[in-house]
């Protein structure tokens, strides 16, 4: 009687552990989230689903096994053996604020990532700061936050701090609102052009949007075929249009004696509500130099040499 | 002790039993669980959010670029889905991804697109993205025509504005009543279109295609032509001011083709890029009611019709050669060559001008000066450039690179004969402006020990300019070349697991030679062959002024930073920079310097909560020495010399702080605090003139200051009704407090002579926004 017990009680339980293993196994579902654990089991053995920052990787492009070549844990980390078998271990490449050398971090990413935008990386801003892939890039993240127009400034101010100002003042590109983001003028991983500009120079990566302003024009302004920031601070300012400068006074750093800008400008350009008896002039008040000369940017009236028409 | 053996295991197999029972139940149900963690990690979310939100105020500033610009409701609509097979399909070989998303889709700022790939082998993309930029809904004007059109015209009722004092700062009552407010701006729609194919891992090509239609208009300034006699006596007010909205009648398109190599140890990809503008205007044209004096006119017989251009339609053509190769793994080198045709050809604008309703025709070019009905324009960039890295040591990193960018303008420059604002005859020759610049730049990355990395860098540059065959002959530019040397050492130190430390110094020196022989296209050609001294040379600038851009100069740069990650929980981050800059000019800007100082901290107190700070603070000054009467000779002292001193002070604080896992886990709060203030200040000296300071001069001493002051408080909620839904509540209050002297010269009363007012306002609000959405969330 007591052995039939403990064989009812044996198959119980193996019928229990079975069935409910079984179900474990059936039931899985998403089965390729199964798959990712069996293709990468060495880490996700112990880097399971209680540990939510490493299984996200499978909703990346990096997780889609489908694809050969998608890296595996291991085509990143390495193989890693010490901390397979000790995991207070470091892996062999570990990404991320004081963790493995800059270098050997982002070879790991370069060893794919290598081309294209990335082509000067080797010698550029951010490599020679030590700047890593991982500073800007959370990879295992579903949605990676540097790659998101609502979200990439926040990552770019993590350092650029003075930009972080200037997105701000009164006169900016929309790039808090996530309408502009950094990488539609700059290249992080490296370029050939100033400051990482995405394109060779500071005017062409401005002609992208303001196409109207590329000409060429009859009637050029210099500085509009050289350097827009000549006039411009485009991060942000506290004189719209986004000015280094206000008007006369902007127009005065680089022009004297035709016409007005050789005249000296102070409390006048506030006009009678500054304390100016007279009447105020137009060559100094409001848009100063401009009120005329509107078409700054090059005109095309072949009555316009002055930028009037 | 045998009933209590047998007891016990009675005991024990009720146990078994039991525990196998809860075994067929738990398992699975931790199965289960185990599975929508899993599915919760390896599945997309996918979510749909939808609301309301009420702006308390109207405010064509806080809506500038959120298209909240309206007082009252608008809708929140955002949506992200995605799938395919990539997710997993039991094989966990997919490769397909698909998904849409939209986002502020009840707003001018919208924004949806859809993408659907074969990883590895192709992609599909398509996007749009609206963008309202509103400048202004104080703005008035009396003109007719709507904002976005190109033809302006006054109240047939409206009478002359009589130029002479106290001109436009009198109106009637009938001049008064025709002005009306328009909100002006210009909305931005993006279309675009990408594709990618992979042949094989090696090769891949990629396209996408853009399509940019701008509508709106911004504000500008227009000089009406003067010196025309008008119906009713008078004449026409030359360099009238009439602020106008100017529209932005464009289209773009924009595409990228590139193939795309990779091989083991080097990569190429060849490129076009196209941009093709086009303006749906030629030229715009407006009303000028303004007269040297009064005058009885009444009806559209007393306004002349004036015409300006608009921005030409143009091409841009480009192609792009782009490599890099690996000698080792230690030596690298990467390069490129683009070479680009921008060509513009529009018809020129119209020079005629016109009076009482056209029956009156007046030609702006005199007999004979218009060379040519469009300018066939063409501009050739030229761009190269060459890096090779090496790091035959651990320790050290070498570098060197050449680049090598030249606008060569080959537009036909001509005389261009034609009659001034002020009525005068005029020559006007078109200088086509080009420059070419080339740098190097050599480096040296050496690790000292450990932690510890110091970098020197030197770069030169050297910039030519000029013009090609410009009709008379002279010089265009007034630097027609220059060079650059810049030194710059960094030092990186890692003091601690928890201390990194940085700083920097750079030294410049620009050397550039200056042709005060050069006559800008802004100067009247016909006038140096009256007098050589006149001041059309120099650019028209008095001798020894050189513009800030191409003078001499000197340049030093001084950064630090420090990271401190104090503890697990604490990171403290403090950043300065310094620069100060030399001009070696008698007369122009002398010197500018900036420093900036910025102190950042994150406390994370808890797993679930944090709180960030932040402080920065922004200064520079810039001081310009100039003279207002012609100076003999360059290097002469001159005797009417003036100075002008801009100060800009920035200042920002900002707490940020986010807690998760409230009320059980389903609430989420963010809040964020900030203010900031700036201030930009002018101070002007005048030492030869001691009545400048009078009230009815006032050309020196300081200027009002142009600030703006932002408080600006954030507050989300997100409760976790169930598992699939939330719902969020944020409210935000801002404040905009704006003075800028700027506006006081449009306003009814107090323009100047010539200037038509326009009343608009610096910008200033409060605002308060409440939003309530329900968000789905869904597997």
């Amino acid at each position: 009687m007591v052995m039939m017990r403990k064989f009812l009680a044996a198959c119980a339980v193996a019928g229990g552990l079975i069935w409910g293993c079984t179900a474990v196994a059936a039931d899985a579902s998403p089965a390729q989230g199964k798959t990712a654990l069996t293709g990468d089991a060495a880490c996700t053995r112990c880097h399971d689903e209680s540990d939510k920052k490493v299984l996200t990787i499978y909703q990346t492009r990096h997780g889609v096994k489908g694809d050969s070549r998608a890296p595996g844990c291991q085509s990143c980390h390495g193989t890693s053996g010490a901390h397979l078998k000790n995991k207070q271990t470091p892996t062999d490449v570990s990404f991320g604020k004081n963790k493995s050398d800059a270098k050997a971090q982002d070879a790991a990413c370069m060893t794919c990532h290598k081309s294209d935008k990335r082509t000067h990386w080797e010698g550029g801003q951010h490599q020679t700061n030590d700047v890593t892939c991982s500073n800007c890039h959370t990879v295992h993240a579903a949605a990676d936050k540097v790659r998101s127009k609502k979200t990439q400034a926040d990552v770019c101010f993590t350092c650029h701090k003075d930009q972080r100002s200037d997105s701000r003042k009164i006169s900016h590109h929309p790039i808090g609102e996530g309408k502009v983001v950094c990488s539609d003028c700059h290249n992080p991983h490296g370029s050939a052009g100033p400051k990482l500009l995405k394109k060779n120079t500071v005017t062409e990566t401005c002609y992208t949007c303001h196409a109207e302003k590329r000409g060429p024009f009859l009637w050029e302004h210099q500085p509009v075929t050289e350097d827009c920031s000549t006039c411009h601070n485009s991060h942000g300012s506290n004189i719209a249009p986004l000015l280094k400068s206000r008007t006369p006074f902007l127009c005065s750093e680089c022009h004297d004696g035709a016409h007005n800008s050789k005249v000296p400008a102070a409390g006048n350009v506030a006009g009678t509500q500054g304390g100016l008896t007279a009447v105020p002039s137009e060559n100094y008040t409001g848009r100063a130099c401009l009120n005329c000369h509107a078409l700054i940017h090059g005109s095309n009236n072949p009555a316009g040499a002055l930028l009037h028409r | 002790m045998k009933t209590r053996s047998e007891g016990m295991k009675v005991r024990v197999l009720s146990f078994a039993v039991q525990g196998a029972l809860a075994a067929m139940c738990v398992l699975p149900a931790m199965a289960q669980a185990a599975d929508d963690k899993l599915a919760a990690l390896t599945q997309p979310t996918n979510t749909i959010e939808v609301g309301v939100e009420n702006v308390s105020q109207k405010s064509a500033k806080f809506g500038e670029y959120t298209g909240l610009r309206k007082s009252g409701g608008e809708l929140i609509g955002n949506f992200s889905v995605s799938g395919g097979d990539a997710y997993g399909n039991g094989s966990g070989t997919g490769t397909t991804r698909w998904g849409i998303t939209g986002s502020d889709l009840g707003t001018t700022s919208r924004a949806f697109g859809g993408s659907v790939s074969s990883q590895g082998k192709w992609d599909l993309s398509i996007g749009y993205d609206e963008l309202r930029h509103s400048f202004s809904d104080t703005f008035q004007t009396p003109q007719q025509g709507s904002m976005g059109g190109n033809n302006f015209t006054m109240p047939t009722n409206f009478g002359n504005l009589n130029g002479a004092a106290p001109a436009a700062r009198v109106l009637t009552a009938v001049q008064q009543g025709a002005f009306h407010t328009e909100e002006v701006g210009t909305t931005r729609k993006n279309t675009s279109f990408a594709a990618a194919f992979n042949f094989n891992p090696q090769l891949s090509l990629k396209f996408d295609y853009n399509h940019l239609d701008q509508s709106g208009a911004k504000l500008m300034g227009t000089g009406s032509q003067g010196g025309i006699t008008l119906i009713g006596g008078s004449t026409g007010r030359a360099e009238a001011n009439n602020v106008i909205m100017n529209p932005t009648n464009y289209k773009t398109d924009t595409l990228n083709l590139a193939l795309n190599w990779v091989g083991d140890r080097g990569h190429l990809t060849g490129a076009y890029y196209g941009s093709i503008f086009r303006d749906g205007y030629n030229s715009l044209s407006w009303q000028g009611a303004m007269s040297t004096a009064a005058s009885a006119c009444v009806g559209v017989a007393c306004f002349v019709n004036n015409t300006m251009s608009t921005a030409p339609s143009n091409n841009f053509h480009q192609l792009n050669l782009i490599g890099g190769y690996a000698f080792s793994p230690s030596t690298k080198l990467a390069g490129g060559f683009s070479y680009s045709r921008n060509t513009q050809n529009d018809s020129y604008a119209p020079t005629s001008i016109a009076q009482n309703g056209g029956a009156l025709t007046y030609d702006m070019m005199q007999a004979g000066g218009l060379p040519r009905s469009s300018l066939d324009g063409l501009v050739v960039a030229r761009h190269a450039d060459l890096k090779l890295t090496n790091q035959t040591t651990k320790d050290l990193v070498l570098s060197a690179a050449y680049k090598f960018n030249e606008r060569d303008n080959r537009t036909p420059s001509n005389t261009y004969l034609y009659m001034q604002l002020g009525n005068g005859a005029y020559t006007g020759v078109n200088t086509p402006f080009s420059n070419r610049k080339t740098q190097i730049e050599l480096a040296g990355d050496y690790r000292l020990a450990r932690n510890q990395n110091i970098r020197l860098a030197y770069e030169r540059e050297s910039i030519k300019r000029w013009c090609n065959g410009v009709a008379d002959g002279f010089q265009c530019v007034a630097s027609p070349s220059s060079g650059e040397d810049k030194l710059g050492l960094t030092y990186r130190a890692k003091a601690s697991d928890s201390v990194k430390f940085n700083a920097g110094y750079a030294h410049a020196k620009r050397s550039a030679d200056i042709d005060t022989t050069y006559l800008s296209n802004a100067g009247d050609r016909k006038l140096q062959a009256i007098n050589t001294n006149h001041g059309v040379f120099n650019g028209g600038n008095y001798q020894g002024f050189v513009a800030y851009n191409y003078a001499s100069r000197t340049q030093d740069i001084l950064k630090a930073g420090v990271n401190w990650q104090a503890s697990e929980e604490l990171d403290v981050g403090l950043k300065g920079r310094y620069s100060k800059d030399k001009y070696d000019a008698a007369l122009g800007v002398q010197s500018g310097d900036t420093a900036s100082i910025n102190l950042d901290a994150t406390y994370t107190y808890s797993p679930r909560s944090s709180v960030s700070a932040y402080a920065s603070m922004q200064n520079s000054e810039r001081d310009l020495r100039d003279a207002s009467a012609p100076v003999a000779h360059a290097g002469a002292v001159a005797t009417t010399i003036w100075t002008n001193q801009l100060k800009e002070d920035s200042n920002a604080i900002g707490l940020t702080t986010k807690h998760t896992g409230l009320m059980g886990g389903k609430l989420e709060l963010l809040g964020d605090l900030s203010y900031s203030l700036d201030k930009s200040h002018y101070s002007t000296q005048v030492p030869y003139l001691a009545t400048c300071g009078a009230a009815g001069t006032l050309t020196c001493g300081d200027t009002p200051d142009i600030k703006a002051k932002l408080l600006t408080f954030k507050l989300t909620g997100t409760y976790q009704v169930d598992k699939s839904s939330k719902v969020a509540l944020a409210y935000q209050y801002q404040k905009l407090s704006s003075e800028d002297y700027y506006y006081n010269g449009y306003q009814y009363g107090y323009t100047p002579n010539r200037v038509v007012p326009t009343n608009e306002q610096a910008p200033n609000y409060s605002v308060n926004l409440i939003g309530v959405s329900y968000i789905h969330s869904f597997k």
